[in-house]
């Protein structure tokens, strides 16, 4: 009974567990020493501490991840064509996280619903993922970072953030430069220079042995790895970024019956995109002294059917996310001191048609809003920290958010039918090498889905779902 | 260019008719050899297209930088910029970020690339620093201008010209980033910038004096 009840429920979550999914999925962020390999370069070139670019890092990766100072294999044409330029070692690299989470009150345990049985707290995750990079130049102007990762919660290898580009640069008048390129990439804003937006925002690595709340927005996360998108991009002189492009779904792990193939998608499988989803990006970075300031706006507007997520075909009325979102990040890198602080507010209007038909969602249009914002100081690159704020706020909407059927566990429902979550997250880190980091991290919650004490209405508060999250993370 | 090693050379000699006679030879065997040499338009417009669009990235697509970290290359004076990058291609100069960034950057490097990157940065206008402490600021030049006498410490006017633009192969100084001179001169002291003439004449430099002159550089136009 409470088995099919939590089933019940489970279904009705289908949109909002999508949605959150690019919370359940731990951030997969970028270290990858294959490029101080290809460069020849310090990581400290290119970050702050790893992930955090510095400016020279990010215009590494706008100019394609290609700039190589290793010794070259070469094959030209009689005509001097140049057929093959290629580093004389792969740029390989493999980055481990080993992690241990424990929660401030476990969650129940569902083989013994209805009984005071509970999960064991205290997960060890080893590894909680390991992961394989191609992380550098192809051929001239065109590189990658592709990133295979094997997570324990699936215990399987997939694809996980990766981003394929073309890159060049034109010289303009009084010693000005044009970058230009396209991304290919699988996660809106994977393609993204700067740690304030959400594939490489805080926090870098987080638990996925936790409970995450129900809603997010759609550039969030939700789309990471089940979309391909093309983008184009100029920097001008280094400081203003322009990008604009659209993501189609790119399903991992989905066949046609028909075709027995990877496609065409049809209903059978889950929140398939209506056509091409636009992203769109502009930005201006200014860089003096030791100090480098960015300000920004970026979107997504992205149509759903949901397919068998509520039993429709790809056909008809779809549910629509339109993310429009502002960011800036301040670094201030010195020998000694190393001090940043970044932060992005996304707004999201939500049209729900399709929901709304199947009764998965009460409302039409919702709408919701994140606000993140971190600060991080590190000592030399070797001991430092962050602290960072987190808030998402929205529409109450009991069929997006539901309330915990009679006899089930609750801990990812919503007793007042709102998305409402906020709270801390407070990191300290060692690395006894620039590849090798040491975190503790807690994230404390003020309210979950919804409100601070018996959010679920089974009589769990938005404080049980308090983290303590241990990580050994390096990368090779 | 072949006779840049001569040209060093000739430059330590103590003795100043010798070096003057030498050095007019030398100009114009360099000069015969420039002619001889001189890297053609593609060789240029690849360096200007290195310079601008990846060395300019830390030190300012002109040569002035405007992070300390990274100094500024404007007027610089050829010959110094092609030793220090045969240095840092030989993993010769080894102070820290020379190692962290330029080890890597000009392991490729071939002699006519360094060349031409060393004229791009030698023809571009430097430009002029606001002036720090005054107080300071006329501290290191005292030093610059005489040095420190009872710490045996030699003016760097001597070889670094009265006006710090540098001469010969002595780099040029004036409106350098103080914070990269400083770390330079404490590189010096230390050898991790392994140089024996600049070794003996930081060695006995107090960190406060040596704060001084670099102030004093970034003020120079």
């Amino acid at each position: 009974m409470a088995d099919s009840a939590n089933a019940q429920a489970s279904r009705h979550l289908t949109i909002a567990a999508i949605l959150a999914s690019g919370l359940l999925a731990a951030p997969a962020a970028l270290a990858v020493p294959s490029y101080a390999r290809q460069t020849g370069m310090a990581c400290e070139a290119c970050h702050t501490v790893f992930p955090e670019l510095t400016h020279f890092g990010r215009v590494f990766k706008a100019n394609g991840y290609v700039l190589s100072n290793l010794k070259r294999v070469r094959d030209v044409s009689g005509k001097k064509e140049q057929l093959l330029d290629l580093a004389q070692f792969p740029p390989l690299s493999i980055m481990v996280m080993i992690s241990y989470a424990d929660m401030k009150k476990t969650v129940p345990d569902l083989s013994n619903a209805g009984a005071p049985g509970v999960a064991q707290n205290g997960t060890a995750g080893f590894p909680q993922q390991l992961s394989l990079f191609y992380a550098g130049e192809i051929a001239p102007h065109f590189g990658a970072q592709f990133q295979l990762t094997y997570s324990n919660s699936s215990g399987t290898i997939g694809i996980d953030n990766s981003d394929l580009r073309f890159a060049d640069m034109a010289l303009l008048p009084d010693n000005g430069i044009l970058t230009y390129g396209l991304s290919l990439n699988n996660n809106p804003t994977v393609e993204d220079l700067w740690n304030s937006t959400p594939a490489w925002g805080f926090p870098y690595a987080a638990s996925n042995a936790t409970v995450s709340p129900l809603a997010t927005t759609a550039i969030n996360g939700p789309f990471a790895q089940s979309v391909a998108g093309l983008t184009g991009y100029i920097f001008w002189n280094e400081s203003l970024y322009l990008e604009a492009g659209g993501y189609r779904s790119a399903k991992q792990g989905s066949t046609n019956e028909l075709t027995g193939g990877a496609g065409p998608l049809d209903g059978t499988s889950d929140n398939v995109l209506q056509g091409l989803a636009p992203y769109w990006r502009a930005a201006y970075e200014y860089n003096w002294d030791r100090h480098s300031l960015e300000v920004g706006v970026y979107g997504f507007d992205v149509k759903v059917y949901p397919g068998a997520a509520s039993g429709t075909p790809l056909t008809g009325p779809t549910n629509e996310f339109n993310d429009v979102a502002e960011d800036f990040q301040y670094e201030f890198i010195g020998d000694e001191h190393i001090f940043s602080v970044a932060g992005t507010h996304i707004h999201e209007s939500m049209t729900l048609d399709a929901s709304v038909a199947t009764g998965a969602s009460a409302n039409r249009s919702d709408s919701l809003t994140t606000n993140e914002l971190h600060a991080t100081y590190y000592y030399r690159r070797r001991i430092g920290g962050t602290l960072a704020y987190f808030s998402t706020t929205g529409s109450t909407d009991t069929g997006l958010y539901p309330a915990t059927p009679t006899g089930a566990a609750g801990v990812v429902t919503s007793a007042n039918g709102s998305p409402d979550t906020r709270g801390w997250i407070a990191e300290v880190n060692y690395l006894p090498w620039l590849n090798v980091k040491v975190s503790a991290q807690y994230t404390w919650y003020s309210r979950f889905n919804g409100a601070g004490s018996n959010y679920d209405g089974v009589g769990r508060n938005a404080s049980d779902n308090n983290t303590m999250f241990l990580l050994l993370w390096f990368a090779y | 260019m072949r006779n840049v090693n001569l040209r060093q050379a000739i430059a330590r000699q103590p003795t100043r008719l010798l070096r003057t006679v030498l050095s007019l030879a030398v100009v114009a065997a360099l000069a015969t050899a420039v002619w001889a040499d001189e890297p053609d338009a593609d060789a240029r417009a690849y360096a200007k297209k290195v310079a601008i669009g990846t060395c300019g990235t830390c030190h300012g697509r002109d040569g002035n930088s405007t992070q300390p970290k990274f100094p500024r290359l404007a007027g610089q004076r050829p010959t110094y910029l092609v030793t220090q990058l045969k240095g840092f291609r030989a993993q010769t100069r080894g102070d820290p970020d020379a190692i962290s960034y330029m080890w890597g950057m000009a392991s490729q490097l071939d002699d006519t690339t360094m060349e031409t990157l060393a004229a791009y940065y030698a023809t571009q206008a430097a430009q002029v620093s606001p002036g720090g402490d005054a107080a300071l600021v006329a501290r290191g030049r005292e030093i610059y201008e005489h040095g420190v006498a009872a710490q045996g410490v030699p003016a760097c006017s001597a070889c670094h010209g009265a006006d710090a633009h540098g001469q010969q192969d002595f780099p040029r100084l004036a409106g350098q980033h103080a914070q990269y001179a400083l770390k330079q001169l404490a590189s010096f002291q230390s050898s991790m910038r392994n140089v024996a003439v600049m070794h003996g004449v930081a060695q006995n430099l107090h960190r406060d004096d040596m704060q001084a002159v670099a102030a004093y550089l970034e003020a120079q136009p």
